[in-house]
């Protein structure tokens, strides 16, 4: 057993009859009181996504996760395959146990892969990542007049982001993937 | 996260900055209107006030012999606004940084935070709803807004608000009296039937929470705005009891879409009672393995010197900005947050 300061996200907890990834946690505090961490947890077999908060003293059954850096290689129908850069072995895992977070993957990307017993449950990508762009809309005499600040723009992996209009194809930016949005240019 | 190099480059997280300067504005804008009188009380303090539960920063203030004299961080301006009702000032408010330690860089949460105190007195704690929901009100207008939201939720703020007692809504979402659970051994038998872990140490007020936060809290506000109001009484230390029910006390919190907005009291003006409740806080507080200092005994002279009953609330400006907004977390609304400042 383990105490409520060790949950974070991406630990797997052990529930009364399932495993669960923790895909977001938060420390409340009622009114003045003591302090609670409230999760919202993934079941590992039915994806079905519960809440619970614990009382920050109460212990919690955490079960182990190895945590190894692996790189995107390629997505194939719901199917997302990484590579183990310690071994070279391949993995795959549905699409859905990484959530919204696998439109910022793109080839080569070396994210955080958390396995359970050899199955991997849970993806970290990093906080920034760069991309360059591969398409821009020229900026239109007028636009900053009109309050048209930003403009989309899309990405080397097809995603597309609101941009300040200054950016231009070919160059590199950030993505924030904590917002999804446009942080600076690379 | 919202630095400088954020601000100049994404026009949404300019936006939310923008939007709190403008609230700020408007929230003293609304009570001057109201003939309200902006206070201006220390935020370093000698003996801060004693909610078990909560953390002040220590600070060390040297003198220029370099004798040390220890001083805290205050977690509200309660306990200073309230002297200067006994002073005599009728109608205060304060918008003023207060701070919190041990709680998250981050979510709901910012070590350092912007917290908005007032009180009436005379004044009872349904007038302190009032100013509540209007504030909210006038604020909305100004900003065009007639919804706000949290948690992917929309919420209407422009129609009536819900007033519902703490004992109503253990009624209407888990069909249980609270009468029934007043004290420590029924409740705890209630959260061991439900299948909650309760550990020997756990008070009355974690069992408590345990299941409200679970089972409630989620559903509250999702909406509109709620107040819920008379807690049961060994849950608050700084408010007075219920005149009909002395099992409960005047204490009301604000949700809105779960988010749990202020804390308010119909005020213990009662000196001895009060001075009773804070040696209790501070000893739970030395249990707990917490540091400890004296009860304020200027706060205890200044009831004793004769306050009419006051009501009083402390809201926090942060939350309200990020309904205002639709900011993700706090770390949006706070220009150099904890977390900013850390990770830069």
């Amino acid at each position: 057993m383990a105490s409520t300061s060790e949950v974070k996200k991406g630990i797997v907890i052990r529930g009364p009859n399932d495993l669960f990834v923790v895909v977001e946690f938060q420390h409340v505090n009622p009114g003045k009181g003591a302090a609670f961490v409230r999760t919202r947890m993934k079941s590992l077999s039915t994806g079905k996504v519960v809440e619970v908060t614990y009382k920050t003293s109460e212990s919690v059954d955490i079960v182990q996760v190895d945590f190894r850096t692996m790189q995107f290689l390629y997505k194939d129908g719901d199917n997302l395959a990484f590579m183990n850069m310690e071994n070279y072995e391949q993995i795959e895992m549905n699409s859905d146990l990484v959530g919204d977070e696998a439109k910022y993957l793109k080839e080569g990307l070396d994210v955080v892969v958390g396995l359970y017993e050899g199955r991997p449950v849970n993806v970290q990508i990093p906080k920034k990542i760069k991309y360059k762009v591969v398409d821009a809309p020229p900026a239109v005499r007028g636009d900053s007049a009109t309050g048209n600040v930003t403009k989309e723009i899309t990405l080397d992996n097809g995603l597309r982001v609101q941009a300040p209009i200054f950016i231009k194809e070919g160059e590199e930016v950030l993505i924030n993937t904590e917002t999804g949005e446009y942080s600076a240019r690379a | 996260m919202s630095t400088w190099s954020d601000l100049k480059n994404n026009h949404r997280l300019k936006n939310i900055y923008d939007t709190r300067i403008n609230i700020l504005r408007l929230i003293r804008e609304f009570f001057w209107s109201l003939n309200f009188v902006e206070t201006d009380t220390p935020i370093a303090i000698k003996n801060p006030g004693q909610e078990p539960y909560l953390n002040p920063v220590p600070v060390i203030f040297y003198d220029p012999v370099g004798k040390a004299e220890n001083f805290y961080l205050h977690t509200s301006p309660e306990l200073a606004m309230k002297k200067l009702l006994a002073a005599g000032y009728e109608k205060i408010f304060q918008i003023v940084k207060c701070f919190r330690n041990y709680e998250s860089f981050g979510g709901n949460h910012n070590t350092e935070f912007t917290m908005i105190e007032w009180y009436r007195s005379p004044g009872k704690y349904q007038d302190i709803m009032d100013d509540t929901e209007n504030l909210f009100k006038f604020v909305g207008e100004k900003l065009n807004k007639k919804t706000v939201r949290c948690n992917d939720k929309e919420i209407n703020i422009s129609g009536k608000w819900e007033r519902q007692s703490m004992k109503e809504i253990w009624q209407k979402f888990i069909n249980v009296n609270l009468d029934d659970y007043l004290d420590i051994s029924s409740l705890k038998k209630l959260a061991e039937d439900k299948g909650y872990k309760v550990d020997k140490a756990d008070a009355y007020e974690d069992i408590f929470f345990k299941i409200f936060l679970n089972e409630i809290e989620p559903h509250l506000g999702n909406e509109t705005p709620i107040f819920v109001y008379d807690y049961p009484a060994q849950m608050t230390s700084l408010s007075r009891l219920c005149e009909n029910d002395p099992r409960y006390a005047e204490r009301f919190e604000l949700y809105i879409g779960g988010l749990e907005l202020a804390n308010a009291f119909g005020e213990l003006t009662d000196a001895k009672e009060q001075k009773d409740r804070l040696e209790n806080d501070k000893k739970l507080r030395g249990e707990l393995g917490k540091p400890t200092w004296p009860v304020d005994p200027d706060f205890i002279g200044a009831l004793e010197s004769g306050m009419a009953p006051a009501g009083g609330i402390a809201l926090g400006v942060d939350r309200m900005v990020l309904l205002f907004t639709g900011a993700k977390d706090l770390n949006e609304v706070i220009f150099n947050s904890v977390s900013d400042q850390l990770s830069n």
